[in-house]
């Protein structure tokens, strides 16, 4: 019983640890395609940005997945 | 649907760290030392990221061709990418880098091969990577800085121009926050890796296990469900060619980003 309510939680954590990081990337993604399509010269210079953007969003989704991994082993 | 589920768990054992000459086997890999199913792959591409830098720099030509090209073209990018991270200072860095995007673009795209798997699917290799950065980049920070120098700099200036009552709450507050954000570093930068690499790879099992049922099943249902499979298995494909890519290169992007932090600390 208490492992399946780990596999439970497990399943809860990443779940619930991705949905802002996907709001979050989509936003970061779309901006930079809007700044992207305004200023096509800047285009290096905006996806250098984007990426570190996502690395820092991400970073709260891999927690969840940590934690997702830890509940379930 | 027993047989699914049986499918599927061996598919999934497969990807388990186990034994390299028993991948198919049942006992996971208990001892500390032994040479696992991805070590075995990681040694692979260690080989050849070494063959192939080798190769490439046998023949030094001012214009390079065949392999030397690419080798140059994939060169030229990370040094583009450091400068712009690390200013003119950071420069002596980028070989460094540059090394380690070529390993993990290589580790990544070992584990396309069908049978193989990436080295950097594991969580000990990602997080080998990743501490040799922070530790890195902390060494660069405190020896350009001096100890107290570089442990100031995680204060922005604003609180450090305050008076002692903002400096002891804020400014430690702060601190403590910053502190917690540079042990996170490598552990995002690892479990990044670690997670993409290793939940690909999975995503193109289970589509595979979803052909194989399918076909097996001899009704028009089941020809169906393997044929929508095998075009998502190739759609996924694709996309973990470019995840492999994209994940080389944010590890590298990132840690040329960290030590240009760590080299202009005190410049905010």
């Amino acid at each position: 019983m208490e492992g399946s309510l780990n596999v439970l939680g497990a399943g809860l954590a990443y779940g619930l640890a991705a949905i802002g990081p996907g709001l979050g990337i989509g936003i970061v993604g779309g901006k930079a395609v809007e700044a992207m399509a305004r200023q096509p010269e800047m285009a290096g210079k905006v996806q250098t940005t984007m990426f570190i953007a996502i690395a820092f969003t991400e970073a709260l989704a891999l927690l969840g997945f940590v934690l997702a991994l830890i509940l379930s082993a | 649907m027993d047989q699914f589920g049986d499918k599927l768990a061996s598919k999934l054992h497969h990807y388990s760290v186990l034994p390299w000459n028993d991948v198919y086997g049942s006992v996971e890999a208990a001892e500390a030392f032994v040479l696992t199913n991805y070590i075995f792959f990681l040694i692979i591409s260690f080989v050849v990221t070494l063959g192939f830098m080798l190769l490439a720099a046998r023949k030094l030509d001012m214009v390079p061709s065949g392999i030397g090209n690419v080798a140059e073209a994939g060169y030229e990018f990370i040094r583009n990418m450091c400068n712009e991270a690390m200013g003119k200072e950071g420069q002596k860095y980028a070989p460094f880098i540059a090394t380690l995007f070529f390993f993990i673009l290589f580790s990544n795209l070992i584990g396309l091969i069908p049978g193989a798997l990436p080295g950097t699917g594991t969580i000990g290799v990602t997080a080998t990577l990743a501490v040799m950065v922070f530790v890195l980049y902390n060494f660069i920070g405190f020896k350009k800085h001096g100890f107290i120098g570089y442990l100031k700099s995680f204060v922005p200036s604003g609180i450090r121009e305050m008076g002692w009552g903002g400096k002891l709450t804020l400014g430690v507050f702060v601190f403590v926050l910053e502190v917690v954000g540079h042990f996170l570093r490598p552990l995002t930068l690892a479990v990044r890796l670690f997670a993409n690499m290793f939940a690909g790879g999975m995503i193109l099992g289970i589509f595979g296990i979803f052909v194989v049922i399918g076909v097996a099943q001899l009704s028009a249902g089941g020809f169906a469900i393997a044929g929508l499979s095998t075009v998502m298995l190739l759609i996924m494909y694709a996309f973990k060619l470019f995840v492999g890519f994209i994940q080389a290169y944010v590890f590298a992007l990132l840690t040329s980003v960290y030590i240009g932090g760590a080299l202009h600390a005190d410049e905010h």
